[in-house]
């Protein structure tokens, strides 16, 4: 084996964005979409070689989907539990996300990539 | 030093990790995602294996999952695969769940957490065979 794998999910604004759709990407998006370069390009100017991307945005919009229409079910129950304001914030929070999506403007990827054994690290 | 960041994010996710696992619940997480493991994000049971498939997980190998929640996926994998399992994440109440959850799996043996946020990783170089992290470097 090589100095060691990664593997992970990430969301990400999609390519070829103008500023103003990808400003909507990072508001719409979840909190932590902060990245400003490809995750390919930062994998390798991390030392990373055998780089692969998967597109799974279809996945991502059925899981969104669901989440949101699961939570409608269990509305009543869900609404004791955490209380009106924040099962609603959720559910905002998730439809905006959902049609960011449908718009094309959020994407999710698989990415996988080795570190050369000499230069392995976790940092 | 703890960053504004990393409290924002103890706060908003130990609150939700600290949340009663209801029956409903856990009915939901099933439908959505496949499993009761205190998902409340967007990988699926589905994409999990294909995580274990692609770093090659087994016996032996020792796993970091940075940002693992209430222990999704790298308490999962530990507990599928047979891999070492170090489970890395900000806010307490989700690591406190994922070891509870390591005793219940009996992989406790095989499964530690580390308090970190991932900008200051306290490991030595080579530490892990695979890295994995769910949504989290969005």
């Amino acid at each position: 084996m090589a100095g060691g794998r990664t593997a992970f999910f990430t969301i990400h604004p999609a390519p070829g964005l103008s500023p103003s759709q990808r400003r909507r990407a990072h508001r719409d998006g979840p909190v932590a979409v902060a990245a400003h370069r490809p995750h390919r390009e930062l994998l390798e100017r991390a030392g990373f070689i055998d780089i692969d991307e998967i597109d799974c945005t279809a996945e991502f919009a059925t899981i969104a989907r669901a989440w949101i229409e699961r939570s409608e079910h269990h509305h009543d129950h869900l609404v004791d539990l955490i209380g009106i304001a924040e099962y609603e914030r959720r559910q905002r929070e998730r439809r905006t996300q959902l049609h960011a999506i449908e718009d094309g403007l959020l994407r999710r990827s698989l990415l996988t990539a080795a570190r050369p054994k000499s230069t392995a690290t976790t940092d | 030093m703890v960053t504004r960041e990393e409290h924002e994010t103890r706060q908003k996710f130990g609150d939700r990790y600290a949340e009663d696992r209801t029956d409903v619940v856990r009915q939901i997480e099933r439908a959505v995602i496949g499993s009761e493991w205190g998902v409340n994000g967007y990988t699926t049971v589905r994409q999990a294996d294909l995580l274990a498939e692609l770093l090659h997980l087994g016996p032996g190998m020792r796993l970091l999952d940075l940002g693992s929640g209430c222990g999704w996926p790298g308490l999962y994998l530990a507990a599928r695969t047979g891999c070492q399992a170090v489970l890395s994440d900000v806010p307490l109440e989700g690591l406190r769940r994922a070891l509870a959850r390591a005793d219940t799996e009996q992989v406790a043996d095989r499964v530690t957490a580390v308090a970190s946020s991932a900008r200051a990783l306290p490991f030595q170089t080579a530490s892990f065979d695979a890295v994995v992290h769910t949504d989290m470097l969005c």
